[in-house]
């Protein structure tokens, strides 16, 4: 596996992305970040620009007018990272499924810039703040 | 002012006016024809006068409809005027931004969503839609095909 | 040939960039724990700041393709050997005794090339968000660093214009009120410089998503991180130097106490950082040059009288 991606799972720094959700995820993600859950114990802090990040926390579905400026983002992170898709709407467009703004769920989206994206789920609508910690040490500990 | 002497200061623009319902205790409807709605809105938002809240925009099947919400705080009523478009094909109205700023981004919505034009706006710019949205096609008329949502914007 | 090599050792392994790296990981694996304790919950484990220091070596470097390359990459490598090279020299004031006269003021000069490393590499940046965090550290620089020097100059009055840092770390300035005012004053200005809370204006991340360090990643930000460490390790040790009476490393009462020494400073500066919002930069630099700047004048009149008419305790 490489010492590149076991110091990565040990010490994962997040950043948040917000592609048209009606931030409902946003504000478990928050929750989920402050000192109760304390993820900070797992080596999880909340990065201001995506160039410092390893793992990318999208909510919401993805939108046409989002779904570039997310590819950017996804480009700017520095490889090896991970996608986490948070909430319903994220992971294959919710109840918005063929409404007039959507460009598709967000792993496709991704996908077209990188095909070997390594992408998580975590379902919920919102999901809790113990889900989300659930989901990703779940995920970091089978990549 | 109670509901008595509201009612009184509604009636002056009568003339204008198809019609005055009042549905509940507080909540009363006027409608009109998009011709009067410039007058009617520049009485109740200066004269009466009221707060203007929102505007609504609907596509009914014969025609489209453009609601002015506006709310009487000392009541807690909120008075909306119905505003009829009979034109389907070119539906135009007058904007009310001029004497309302509040007014303009709400109009520049139902201008990207329904297609309707406002004149005279000062600022008509795409607002909700994505940038790359095709000129000419609004989501939310109902003769607008959701499911052939991939094609349009190929 | 063996001299060579010995000071080789004495930069790059003991007391050089090795030691000040691992002390500098542990110190900030200190202040995380402290203020996750302070705040009711339980915090990293004790590798993590190493962990992440190893992850970002391993991340790939993305350069921007409108900044000035070499600056870019070379204005961390400057801040972080400004540091190694005052951490190498006050720790071997303090264990070898050996000194020169004057070396107080290289010391401060030396404590500048971080600020202005940090200056430089936001500017090289083609960002506009690093672009106002340099702009802000420049004007946060130029605030505290008068009263960071007015504070040191309390201290060389009260020992008579002794210039050499061997010297004045044998008094203990602190137990005096011009002395004590200096040193509360310098504490404020090292938060200031470590870029922690109520100051870290230049890396404001809720406001300008990372500020000045925007748009570094992989090795060149892990060499930012090792910087911002080695500084937990310096400027408490200069101050503990100047202020709190030396770093004796006689084995084992003294070396015990200067721990201690080193110990309280960081235990201050974290306290500072836990209790305090941030503030805006117009209020940091009132701050330091109206309230600092009056106190260290009332400090610098008082020292001065003190040594005329060689009253200690003033």
């Amino acid at each position: 596996m490489g010492w590149k991606m076991w110091s990565l799972k040990k010490s994962p720094w997040v950043f948040h992305v917000n592609t048209g959700a009606c931030n409902n995820c946003d504000i478990e993600i928050v929750n989920c970040l402050t000192p109760r859950y304390d993820v900070e114990r797992l080596g999880i802090k909340l990065v201001g620009s995506p160039r410092h990040a390893d793992a990318l926390l999208v909510t919401g579905v993805g939108t046409c007018q989002a779904a570039k400026r997310l590819q950017e983002v996804y480009r700017q992170i520095p490889k090896p990272c991970v996608v986490f898709c948070i909430g319903a709407c994220a992971l294959g467009t919710g109840i918005f499924h063929k409404g007039y703004h959507v460009a598709g769920p967000v792993d496709e989206i991704i996908k077209e810039v990188d095909p070997n994206a390594i992408i998580a789920y975590v379902p919920g609508c919102p999901p809790k703040p113990e889900a989300m910690i659930s989901g990703i040490v779940k995920a970091l500990a089978t990549i | 002012m109670n509901y008595q002497e509201l009612n009184n200061k509604l009636s002056e623009i009568k003339d204008k006016l198809t019609g005055i319902k009042q549905t509940a205790e507080n909540r009363v409807w006027l409608s009109c024809e998009s011709e009067n709605s410039y007058a009617i809105n520049k009485f109740l938002f200066e004269d009466v006068p009221l707060r203007f809240v929102i505007a609504t925009g609907i596509d009914c099947d014969d025609c489209f409809e453009v609601l002015y919400h506006y709310a009487y705080d000392e009541l807690g009523s909120v008075i909306t005027l119905k505003a009829f478009i009979r034109d389907r094909e070119n539906p135009a109205i007058e904007s009310i931004t001029p004497f309302l700023p509040g007014a303009e981004w709400i109009e520049r919505e139902i201008h990207d969503i329904l297609g309707i034009d406002f004149k005279n706006h000062p600022n008509m710019r795409r607002l909700i839609l994505a940038d790359d949205w095709p000129e000419g096609v609004y989501p939310l008329r109902k003769d607008f095909p959701h499911c052939k949502l991939k094609e349009v914007k190929k | 040939m063996t001299e060579g090599l010995w000071i080789l050792f004495w930069i790059v392994v003991f007391p050089g960039f090795v030691f000040t790296l691992v002390v500098g990981l542990v110190a900030s694996w200190v202040v995380r724990k402290v203020s996750a304790l302070v705040q009711w919950r339980v915090g990293p484990p004790f590798m993590q700041p190493f962990y992440d220091v190893m992850k970002l070596l391993g991340k790939e470097v993305l350069i921007p393709q409108d900044g000035q390359t070499k600056v870019f990459i070379f204005a961390p490598l400057v801040g972080m050997s400004g540091v190694l090279l005052l951490s190498t020299m006050l720790c071997q004031i303090s264990i070898a005794r050996t000194t020169f006269v004057g070396d107080i003021i290289v010391a401060i000069y030396l404590m500048v090339l971080p600020s202005l490393a940090l200056i430089l590499g936001g500017s090289a940046s083609a960002s506009p968000h690093a672009q106002i965090g340099s702009a802000r550290e420049m004007k946060l620089v130029m605030g505290y660093e008068l009263a960071l020097v007015l504070a040191f100059i309390v201290v060389i009055i009260k020992n008579g214009g002794q210039l050499s840092l061997a010297a004045i770390a044998q008094s203990t300035p602190v137990l005096s009120i011009s002395g004590m005012l200096a040193f509360l004053v310098s504490i404020l200005c090292i938060q200031a410089k470590l870029g922690f809370v109520p100051f870290d204006i230049a890396e404001a991340e809720t406001e300008l998503g990372s500020g000045v360090l925007m748009e570094y990643s992989g090795a060149l930000l892990a060499v930012w991180k090792i910087m911002q460490a080695m500084m937990l390790v310096a400027l408490p040790l200069f101050l503990v130097m100047v202020f709190l009476g030396g770093f004796d490393t006689a084995f084992w009462r003294p070396l015990l106490a200067g721990i201690g020494k080193y110990v309280l400073i960081l235990v201050l500066l974290i306290l500072i950082k836990n209790t305090n919002p941030r503030v805006r930069i117009d209020h940091a630099m009132k701050f330091f040059w109206v309230y600092c700047g009056i106190t260290l004048v009332v400090a610098v009149i008082l020292a001065t009288i003190g040594r005329e008419l060689s009253i200690s305790w003033l």
